[in-house]
């Protein structure tokens, strides 16, 4: 579950977000759609507890930050870091470990599991998505979809309530193929939340049961996928889908 | 009027020749008044050619100067390079001890209670010491010696009575234990094929002990006694010739022990700066203004300052505030405290290099700052660090060799002290560089190994785009 009230963020002058409020229940994906630099990767960050925010409050699961929470390393911050797992547009996996290494290191660090029982779950998640092959490889000997995976999976094994993913259609491949949107709508089904930035309206239609729209800072219209493609009340939406149909 | 140049070390060379306390300008002693009386007597004009002891044989060869005026003594090895005039001067020498010191009445009580004695490298009293088998320490100069017996970081000296004469019998924390004890004769060195020059300096000499210049000038050094009359009586050197011949298999353990040392000093020093420059890197980039500014001085100073000045300063300069470290242990911390200045350098450019997503990732699954900079970050940046890292290893193992200014007897030390007592620099110079070379090598080796298996590992740090 999902709750952002009022939420601000300034940065030097510019306003990244103007008073976002959202609600997600548990057990959904939500895609943000929305042209490049209106706040769409800010809005995650703020959400995953990464990106102090100036104004309003997030609420995951039974975890609730401020503002003033946000900008200082307090516990209350390591603590709903821990709400959520982010899988970033450029992966950022860790080079000087394995693909079982990028996936058992917090477990083991964070939450002190023994190294069988990581091990033994991150098989698990391995199969689930085919690459179980691919277990002692170095991050860069992996193709990019492959890599994406791994994040996925590094972001899954901490079993956060969320999930955010940042643009995963920009990797080659990726989101297309079957496993890894069984692996996520299974994830959901599970009584998780998945929100995903894209642009790709397409990638999103398949796989979001709601889709918001942000503009210009702001979160301009929220609806079911289903309603916000066919019926979007705003005329930015209208325009927005419009080109990217036309794309 | 012909120029007799005559070549001395001034540098802590009282009584013998050194830069007069009232005159800076100009130099004193009784060598430097004798030369004066020794050129005047041959109808020269004295020109002093300031040099280094320890190579003065070495100077004289390559003709900087004429003739070698220094304390000089007459030894086996010299002979077989330069030419010995008479005697002007015989001396004798003379055991200190600190002033509390109940266990040393003879160089015999050191030996019996493995006490190390000091005393000026490649002299007689040091060849004494060497052929003796004492627990010997060499000094460059004699203030360093006898401060260091103040400090306890020797526990006796022997010296020439002129040098003990000057440097320690005012000296109320110092004393002198026993009688002043085997006879040795400074005479003028000369170069080998300069034989008419020999004639007449020696013929320079007897007039100036027959006509009593001789002992006007000793006298006025307080330098003067019952011992010298012998000076007249003999034209035979009345002194005993010390023997040093290189014995190959003893001077390569020597050099191996040497060695040893400088691996010490090196790996020591090492550890020392790879640990220190962490804080360093660390306040330098995320402390405080305060923090950031003292790191930065630190850097500045131990970066801007040559590190054989910084050695001398932590030897001869803590011991004011209280603090005396052996010497070995100055080195080790000097030279680390210089490097660590490079290295907090090097780690800063490697922790910047490594992507700040990579710690937002580490925080979103849960991670705190001290375990992901230890689990995640550091690994990265050890990676970039190490080619430069192994670069300053090797640079360190070079500069180990800058503690022989602090009585460290390390490799470099020991090739001075071998190749100037033997004149045999270029085969010593050769091992020497041997022994460099099978300890440097191996590390290029291994760390060029540790490189590539890490490189192995890695790209992403080259594929880190930030993200929008």
């Amino acid at each position: 579950m999902i709750r952002i009230t009022g939420l601000c963020k300034n940065m030097q002058n510019t306003t990244l977000l103007r008073n976002v409020n959202l609600e997600l229940e548990s057990g959904k994906i939500l895609g943000i759609i929305g042209p490049s630099g209106n706040g769409k990767t800010t809005l995650l960050l703020s959400l995953c507890g990464l990106l102090p925010f100036d104004q309003g409050e997030i609420t995951v699961g039974n975890k609730s930050i401020s503002a003033s929470e946000s900008t200082i390393n307090s516990e209350a911050l390591w603590e709903f870091r821990k709400k959520s797992g982010i899988v970033f547009q450029h992966l950022h996996l860790f080079p000087h470990l394995t693909v079982l290494g990028n996936i058992i290191e917090a477990p083991m660090q964070v939450s002190h599991k023994t190294k069988s029982e990581a091990e033994r779950e991150a098989t698990q998640l391995l199969g689930k998505l085919g690459i179980t092959q691919h277990r002692n490889k170095y991050p860069e000997e992996l193709s990019g979809g492959e890599q994406q995976r791994v994040a996925i999976l590094r972001a899954l094994a901490m079993n956060p309530e969320v999930l955010l993913l940042d643009e995963p259609t920009s990797a080659l491949d990726p989101m297309r193929s079957g496993d890894v949107r069984n692996l996520l709508r299974e994830f959901a089904h599970s009584g998780h939340t998945i929100v995903i930035v894209s642009h790709s309206v397409r990638f999103l239609k398949g796989i979001a049961d709601y889709l918001a729209f942000m503009g210009k800072s702001e979160l301009i219209e929220m609806n079911t996928t289903e309603k916000l493609m066919n019926y979007p009340d705003d005329p930015r939406t209208k325009e927005f889908l419009r080109h990217s149909e036309l794309n | 009027m012909p120029v007799m140049r005559w070549g001395g070390d001034p540098s802590g060379g009282a009584p013998y020749v050194y830069a007069d306390p009232a005159n800076p300008q100009s130099y004193t002693g009784f060598d430097y008044e004798f030369a004066e009386a020794l050129a005047r007597e041959m109808k020269m004009k004295a020109e002093f050619v300031p040099t280094d002891w320890e190579s003065i044989v070495a100077s004289l060869q390559r003709k900087e100067f004429d003739v070698i005026i220094d304390g000089f003594e007459p030894t086996e090895d010299r002979a077989r390079e330069v030419l010995f005039s008479k005697p002007y001067y015989l001396f004798r020498l003379q055991l200190s001890v600190k002033r509390t010191d109940k266990l040393i009445s003879t160089l015999e009580d050191c030996k019996k209670h493995g006490q190390t004695v000091g005393t000026l490298v490649n002299c007689a009293a040091s060849r004494l010491l060497d052929e003796g088998g004492y627990k010997a320490k060499a000094y460059q100069d004699p203030v360093a010696a006898y401060q260091d017996l103040e400090l306890g970081r020797v526990d006796a000296v022997l010296m020439d009575v002129a040098g003990e004469m000057f440097y320690a019998r005012q000296n109320p924390k110092l004393k002198s234990v026993g009688k002043p004890f085997k006879t040795g004769a400074y005479i003028v060195g000369i170069r080998k094929e300069d034989t008419l020059l020999l004639a007449k300096v020696n013929t320079a000499i007897e007039r100036l002990i027959n006509n009593g210049t001789v002992e006007r000038i000793f006298r006025k050094w307080q330098l003067w006694d019952e011992e010298q009359i012998k000076l007249r009586s003999t034209n035979q050197p009345a002194f005993e010739m010390t023997n040093t011949k290189l014995n190959w298999s003893e001077g390569l353990i020597k050099l191996f022990k040497a060695a040893s040392v400088t691996v010490l000093l090196a790996f020591g020093a090492m550890m020392i700066a790879v640990t220190l420059g962490l804080p360093l890197a660390f306040g330098q980039s995320n402390g405080g203004p305060f923090t950031r500014a003292a790191c930065t001085v630190y850097i500045e100073f131990f970066r801007g300052t040559p590190v054989l000045v910084q050695l001398l300063f932590l030897y001869f300069g803590l011991p004011v505030i209280g603090i005396t470290l052996p010497g070995w242990l100055t080195a080790i911390v000097g030279l680390g405290l210089n490097y660590a200045a490079y290295e907090s350098q090097i780690y800063r450019t490697a922790f910047k290099a490594v992507p700040d997503r990579q710690w937002q990732v580490a925080y979103s699954l849960g991670m705190r700052p001290l375990l992901a900079f230890r689990r995640i970050i550091f690994p990265q940046a050890f990676r970039i660090a190490l080619p430069p890292m192994t670069n300053d290893f090797v640079a360190l193992f070079k500069d180990t060799s800058t503690a022989f200014a602090i009585a460290v007897w390390e490799l470099a030390t020991a090739y001075r002290e071998l190749a100037n007592a033997t004149q045999s620099y270029l085969g010593i110079g050769l091992v020497v560089c041997c022994y460099y070379l099978a300890m440097s090598l191996p590390l290029a080796h291994y760390a060029h190994k540790l490189e590539q298996k890490l490189q192995r590992k890695s790209t992403g740090i080259l594929s880190s785009g930030a993200d929008k």
